[in-house]
């Protein structure tokens, strides 16, 4: 039982948790704004982790840098797929009738071509490098400083977000367009630049996840898939189009991932983390903060 | 009338041949018919259950898997035909226990739960597995690979009638009122809940017992390959490529897909993969109706 109290395990969660509320914000916000479901997610980052291996591999660009490269390209990537296929989706009255599961669709379609195409430009091969891997002493429990980096960055990014869609005007705007999508019309909300923003924000977001993560997991072409998975729970969890229930989500899933494989063994934790999540979602169908549907 | 005897005629040319073919082909064109068959048993179960209600399930690929495991675990230990008939029960009652709970949520939530069902179970076998100390099982004695095509077109056969049969059923309208509106369908007395549960129960028995065939022909039984998400993703696109409202759609897709993954598969797959990802998207843009409902659409423009 001791070791279930020791810092060490508390890091490697908070950790996880950090990871998991950032790459879970951006697949919330473009679910909750616009009905959407990103199942290319996961692929985002991994398109963030390249260009931070790349960086550093060819420029010698650290990821404390790189990650505003990896941000921009995800963004602008966010932006060109809003404009040459959501703006469309969406306005398109037979497929806006199936929202939801054409937007899966479409977003499966990306995630192959992008795992595809990485594949093709880089290979199938995995990538890491080594940065800011100096150790630190945390009382008894020691970690590597790209783990604190990715904690901080991580905690900070969301913490911004999160602050932006709850203070500022834009972010009024948007969580009017989450909760009251025609009132918001009504009222002069210009639905179509916040949607830009959202698509813009949330892909962003997926790839400084995607950056941070390269520090201390390595980048494949199909190693996006599991995060995305994670990212989903999460957001279940919290409540679909629910930001700050996302972040609890994460800590949770977080906790259960953690800590539950060190009371049994690594073996058992995909096990743990669907059983979890197929639990709540049998026993409390709108999630844990959802609001009941209908 | 004279359509419709043209249609029965064709269905019928279309059976010989494929009656025949075992006769005419060579092993490896006997292999890629066998593929081709089960693609469309596969897509056909999917079509009957989430093609008419619209509860988009990622999680087919769990009743395949359990088909299979059925077979590994039973093979040689009772007739073929028996195991066979159980590994689609073992698959039926899966969507049985699954179905009252899981059909309780909608939309993106039913979307990932499905998938999630799906890969509990994947790492449930693959536990029970390692647990037991076998990693991948080999089947000897399997039947010849012209016993399983037989077996997967009768299979198809079976899947494409049911896919048929309903859509042109009570049963048929009441699940595309579901997809519709499911309120309004229930405030109409359609027994919702029930309709649901049944579509997902006749849905899963087929794919059990594919999964179960397809194992006979790899000879091999290994969780992570059986149990692949790949599997699921593969019948969706099809489903959606082909068309998911009616019998023939499901017969185009899977055909079009498997034609382009001879082409391609072997010489460039990556590429087959970002061609297939490029007409996902752009049939669920501009044909969302499938090449087969393209097709109706164009006959009743002619006719017109």
């Amino acid at each position: 039982m001791d070791q279930l109290a020791s810092t060490q395990l508390l890091l490697s969660a908070l950790v996880l948790a950090s990871i998991y509320a950032l790459v879970a914000l951006g697949l919330n916000l473009i679910y909750g704004t616009m009905r959407l479901l990103n199942v290319a997610h996961g692929e985002l980052m991994m398109l963030g982790g390249y260009t931070s291996f790349w960086a550093f591999e060819l420029l010698g660009v650290g990821t404390l840098w790189s990650m505003f490269g990896a941000i921009a390209l995800t963004a602008a990537l966010g932006a060109l797929c809003y404009v040459t296929v959501f703006r469309y989706v969406v306005r398109n009255r037979e497929l806006a009738a199936r929202l939801e599961s054409n937007s899966l669709l479409i977003f499966f379609g990306f995630s192959i071509i992008i795992q595809n195409g990485l594949s093709i430009a880089f290979s199938a091969d995995q990538r890491s490098y080594t940065y800011l891997n100096g150790i630190f002493a945390l009382g008894d429990a020691r970690v590597e400083l790209n783990r604190l980096a990715v904690l901080g960055v991580g905690a900070a990014a969301t913490a911004a977000c999160v602050l932006f869609f709850r203070f500022s005007r834009l972010g009024l705007a948007t969580r009017a367009l989450i909760q009251q999508r025609d009132a918001a019309s009504l009222v002069g909300i210009n639905a179509d630049r916040i949607q830009l923003l959202v698509f813009c924000v949330g892909f962003g977001m997926a790839g400084l996840a995607g950056s941070l993560v390269s520090m201390t997991e390595t980048v494949t072409p199909f190693g996006g898939f599991p995060y995305t998975i994670s990212a989903f729970i999460v957001i279940i969890l919290g409540g679909l189009g629910n930001l700050t229930g996302g972040i609890l989500g994460a800590v949770l899933l977080a906790t259960i991932e953690i800590y539950g494989v060190a009371l049994t063994s690594s073996a058992y934790r995909s096990i743990l983390v669907y059983g979890v999540f197929i639990a709540i979602l049998f026993l409390r169908p709108q999630g844990l903060l959802g609001r009941k549907m209908r | 009338m004279k359509t419709r005897i043209f249609s029965l005629a064709g269905i019928a040319v279309l059976l010989a041949l494929c009656i025949a073919a075992p006769q005419m082909l060579d092993a490896y064109s006997l292999g890629v018919a066998l593929q081709l068959l089960s693609w469309i048993a596969l897509t056909q179960s999917w079509v009957t259950f989430s093609g008419l209600t619209g509860y988009v399930s990622l999680g087919h690929a769990v009743f395949y898997g359990l088909g299979a495991y059925v077979m590994a675990l039973l093979w040689q230990s009772a007739p073929l035909w028996e195991i066979l008939l159980g590994s689609g029960f073992a698959g039926a009652l899966l969507a049985l226990v699954i179905g009252y709970p899981a059909l309780r949520v909608s939309g993106p939530y039913f979307v990932i739960l499905t998938l999630g069902l799906s890969e509990f179970f994947k790492y449930i076998v693959i536990a029970v597995e390692a647990g037991l100390e076998s990693s991948g099982r080999l089947i000897f004695g399997a039947p010849d690979p012209e016993t399983l095509y037989y077996i997967m077109l009768l299979l198809a056969v079976v899947a494409t009638l049911l896919t048929w049969g309903l859509a042109r059923s009570r049963w048929g309208a009441g699940l595309r009122a579901i997809r519709e509106d499911e309120t309004a369908a229930e405030t109409l007395g359609v027994p919702v809940t029930f309709l649901k549960i049944a579509a997902f129960v006749i849905s899963a028995f087929i794919p059990g017992v594919v999964g179960a065939v397809w194992v006979l022909r790899t000879t091999y039984f290994e969780p992570m390959q059986l149990f692949s998400p790949t599997t699921s993703f593969t019948i969706v696109t099809m489903a959606i490529i082909g068309g998911s409202d009616r019998a023939p759609g499901p017969i185009f897709g899977a055909a079009f897909i498997v034609l382009l993954s001879e082409l391609l598969w072997a010489r460039a797959p990556h590429v087959y993969l970002v061609i297939l990802g490029v007409l996902l998207v752009s049939f669920v843009l501009f044909v969302p109706k499938g090449i087969s409902g393209q097709l109706a659409w164009l006959m009743r423009r002619r006719r017109a």
